[in-house]
């Protein structure tokens, strides 16, 4: 017969809980949200897991799989062989049930983005190039894994003074949107509290997509903010150049 | 058990059709938008391929018109496809300024890609996330314009009275509380049904219900049998390799190394419609040229690492997460699945059903512009053209309409059914009912149907109607009781199961993706019309045809 696996699953909500213990067979390419269904079906119908796409297109799975943030239906089980694999509900935000975690609190933080301002009417023309960086932000799926892993928010429980990863990612897509007229800097620098961002890139190491959340949109973000507030003179020089940098005019 | 508010506008369903639907409610008006997921989870965020619009001056929409209907097997309905494709230019251009992000040409202006069965590269793109970028942008709007939403509400029923709608049923996830939301207006957007099948692209939560509601209450369902699959799915979990990727120019390869399409469509080849290299696959793979498990291969290699790396991003994380396969050294298997549902709710070419109030928009909804076959990229144009419709629409309606009282007693009886499964569970869980069910749809209601098949699925189907009466659910608790969700799922994916194969007993003949075996041509003189199911039984209604007279279907 196949192998099998071990999992330890947290069951409990807001008042207390404790890891239970199940077994399931181990089949080739299996994920350990395909595990958590099997337990779901035979051993726990009461087990209650947020999912939807199986195919990390959906950010509804994410979880904590022995201690590290990451998607359930991502995770392929071959990685555990011959380990207990303990899964929980992200640690950073309040349970509901099982693995079910309350993340309201993000959509709370994205209703304060200021969406896109168009600085010219549309068609836009704008280069590929200028695109590309854009495109990678994209890639979110709103899992919240990298909100999940960031000390800030979970040792610290700043949340109220920082928006946190994702929202940075949100709000470096606006602001390097080469037909954004809107200006975030200065809430950057204050409600958003990009600094209390120490680059531990934490953030970027946990996430799915592969979004190099630190390099590639916080950084730029923090000179912004230092070049608005400490060098006002090189912000002119940089806001006046974007258009000219996408080889541009603008109507079409 | 409460009546929550009252609203003017409910719209049910927070994917593409149904933000775009809220975001053209008069903002004066009290529009609330209820979802059993969280928005950003819904479905349309996985769409990847693109969205179609004229926009090239070398093009013209009455092109990209012509295009659907001839795609559509001419089942399309001529001035509802003119309507979407003439308006397509704004959509794009919309969206654009809203803020979504779209791929570039070297001079700057949107880039269009090829798909399926276009004469035109005509599909605007951003990247492999066309459907995500699209999304988060209405998701902005929908921000910016404050507009309500319920998340994690789960609607069980569409509620009416004196032949009007009259808001809806639901029950709030967190809680397992039965709510009626009491509204002069609803909007059903509640996209596809692929859970009724094994084999399927669609996720979890495309259960089909805004259209197993729609139907409860009396509201007649078109085209219902044609559903369509997608030639390219991940064997094992059926996760769909885009079209995009034949756009691209991959070639599908059988096991004695052959192009085959060259067989199928020798003018278009990989880039045929969808329903013609489906069956060309299942082809493939029935007379013993498909690999060992059923499928064949999709060769990505000389398109060259920047393009699968950069236009073809997922495809290549996929490939590598899920089978271990890196596509830039090796040919990716793949296998069809179904993928989308062209019938749904009948609508006229505003969104309006026939039951006052009540309108639908988006893949839930059949208008009809995909007919027989929808062609790629033409699904999102749909829900962002139709979703605005039935806004529009629907604002119309709540001036004039006053609205009338919410039915409580539908609120105890959704309790009791509750209470009722509850105690069932113990007897017969449903889970096995639902498996069979998917199992079924896929082996006998598929790719290729015939009469034997069918009438073995129908008798199937019913059989497992009367087990699923007896049935509930094991979980008594009332947080996230997803057993119980999963029941009710079960039950409307049900009565759609059997529409869907009614219908295609009673279409003796082959178009667009219903292709019968024992009738293989099209037969224009007894079918070139719409069937529409209630309880009550089948009625037909004619084809609207315009300008395009129906032709051979060639490519
Ligand atoms: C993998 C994939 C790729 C695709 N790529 C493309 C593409 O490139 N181009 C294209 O044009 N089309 C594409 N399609 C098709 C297209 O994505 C869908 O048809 C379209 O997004 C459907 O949008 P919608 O708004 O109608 O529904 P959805 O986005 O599915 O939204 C449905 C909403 O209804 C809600 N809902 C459902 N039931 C209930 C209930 N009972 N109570 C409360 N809320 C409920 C859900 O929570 C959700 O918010 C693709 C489809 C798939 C499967
Ligand atoms: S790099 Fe910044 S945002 Fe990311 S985890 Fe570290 S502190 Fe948090
Ligand atoms: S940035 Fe990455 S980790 Fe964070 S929410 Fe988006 S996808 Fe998830
Ligand atoms: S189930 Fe959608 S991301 Fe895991």
């Amino acid at each position: 017969m196949s192998e099998e696996i071990v999992l330890s699953i947290f069951r409990g909500d807001a008042a207390g809980g404790q890891e239970v213990e199940y077994r399931v067979p181990l089949t080739p390419g299996m994920v350990v949200l395909d595990a958590v269904h099997q337990v779901q079906a035979h051993q726990a119908q009461d087990l209650a897991v947020r999912w939807n796409c199986k195919a990390a297109h959906c950010g509804s799975c994410g979880a904590e799989i022995n201690g590290h943030p990451k998607l359930l239906c991502k995770t392929r089980l071959d990685d555990y062989v011959g380990e207990t694999v303990h899964i929980r509900p992200m640690q950073t935000f309040p349970i509901i049930k099982d693995l079910v975690a309350d993340v309201s609190w993000n959509f709370e933080v994205a209703k304060k983005v200021p969406a896109f301002q168009p600085s010219v009417p549309v068609p836009f023309k704008m280069q590929q190039f200028d695109v590309d960086r854009i495109q990678e932000f994209h890639h979110c799926i709103e899992c919240f894994l990298c909100q999940d892993v960031c000390h800030v928010l979970r040792d610290h429980n700043a949340k109220d003074q920082y928006f946190g990863p994702r929202f940075m990612v949100k709000m470096a897509e606006f602001e390097m949107h080469p037909r954004d007229g809107g200006d975030r800097v200065p809430m950057l620098a204050h409600e958003a509290g990009l600094n209390m961002c120490n680059v531990t890139k934490c953030c970027t190491e946990v996430c799915p997509q592969h979004i190099r959340i630190t390099d590639n949109a916080i950084i730029p973000l923090k000179e912004r903010v230092a070049d608005q507030y400490w060098d006002p003179l090189r912000a002119l020089f940089r806001k006046k150049k974007a258009p000219a940098a996408t080889g541009q005019s603008v109507q079409g | 058990m409460e009546i929550l508010q009252h609203f003017d506008v409910i719209v049910v369903g927070a994917g593409l059709a149904g933000m775009r639907a809220a975001l053209e409610i008069d903002p004066d008006l009290r529009v609330a938008v209820v979802s059993k997921v969280y928005p950003v989870r819904s479905h349309s965020v996985a769409a990847q391929g693109g969205i179609n619009a004229a926009i090239d001056p070398e093009d013209k929409w009455q092109d990209h018109a012509f295009d659907t209907i001839k795609g559509s097997d001419y089942l399309a309905d001529q001035d509802a496809a003119e309507l979407m494709c003439e308006d397509a230019p704004r959509v794009v251009y919309e969206m654009e300024h809203w803020g979504t992000i779209f791929s570039r040409r070297p001079d700057g202006r949107i880039a269009q890609r090829s798909f399926g069965g276009q004469g035109y590269p005509r599909a605007c793109y951003a990247a492999d996330k066309t459907g995500r970028a699209l999304y988060q942008t209405l998701f902005e709007q929908s921000i910016r314009r404050q507009i309500t939403v319920l998340k994690e509400f789960f609607v069980v029923s569409i509620a009416t009275a004196h032949g009007q709608v009259a808001g809806v049923v639901c029950i709030e996830i967190r809680t397992g509380t039965v709510v009626g939301l009491a509204a002069k207006s609803v909007i059903i957007a509640t996209g596809g049904a692929g859970m009724m099948y094994a084999r399927t692209t669609n996720p979890y939560i495309n259960s089909g219900d805004g259209m197993a509601m729609a139907y409860r209450a009396g509201v007649p369902l078109k085209d219902m049998e044609f559903i369509q699959f997608h030639p390219t799915t991940l064997p094992g979990m059926n996760v769909l390799i885009t079209e995009g990727a034949r756009g691209e120019g991959a070639y599908l390869y059988n096991r004695d190394h052959e192009r085959f399409m060259e067989r199928y469509a020798p003018k278009l080849m990989e880039v045929a419609p969808r329903d013609i290299v489906s069956r060309a696959i299942e082809t493939e793979i029935s007379e013993g040229r498909g690999f060992d498990g059923d499928y064949v291969l999709l060769d990505l290699r000389h398109l060259g690492e920047n393009i699968i790396k950069h236009r073809l991003s997922e495809i290549y994380d996929f490939a590598l997460t899920y089978k271990g396969i890196n596509p830039i050294y090796e040919p990716i298997p793949v296998q069809p699945g179904q993928h989308y549902m062209m019938g749904g709710i009948a609508t006229d070419k505003h969104g309006a059903t026939e039951l006052p109030g009540l309108y639908a928009a988006g893949e839930c909804a059949a208008v009809s512009v995909h007919g027989a076959n929808r062609l790629g990229a033409n699904s999102l144009l749909d829900t962002l053209v139709f979703g605005r419709q039935a806004g529009i629409q629907a604002s119309q309606f709540v001036r004039k309409n006053p609205g009338v009282d919410f039915p409580s007693a539908d609120l105890t009886r959704q309790q009791d059914m509750i209470s009722r499964v509850k105690a069932a569970g113990r007897r017969e869980p449903y889970g096995a009912i639902r498996r069979e069910l998917r199992e079924t749809m896929t082996q006998y209601v598929g790719t290729f149907r015939d009469e034997p098949r069918l009438t073995k699925a129908l008798k199937t189907v019913r059989a497992l109607q009367d087990r699923y009466a007896e049935a509930g659910i094991q979980d008594q608790g009332d947080v996230f009781n997803y057993d119980l969700l999963a029941y009710i799922e079960t039950g409307f994916l049900l009565d759609l199961a059997e529409i869907v194969t009614v219908g295609a007993l009673a279409r003796k003949e082959s178009r667009g993706a219903h292709a019968r075996i024992d009738y293989p041509d099209r037969d224009d003189a007894q079918f070139l019309r719409h069937f529409l199911f209630t309880p009550d039984g089948r009625r037909d209604e004619p084809v609207v045809i315009t300008h395009y007279q129906p032709k051979e279907r060639k490519y």
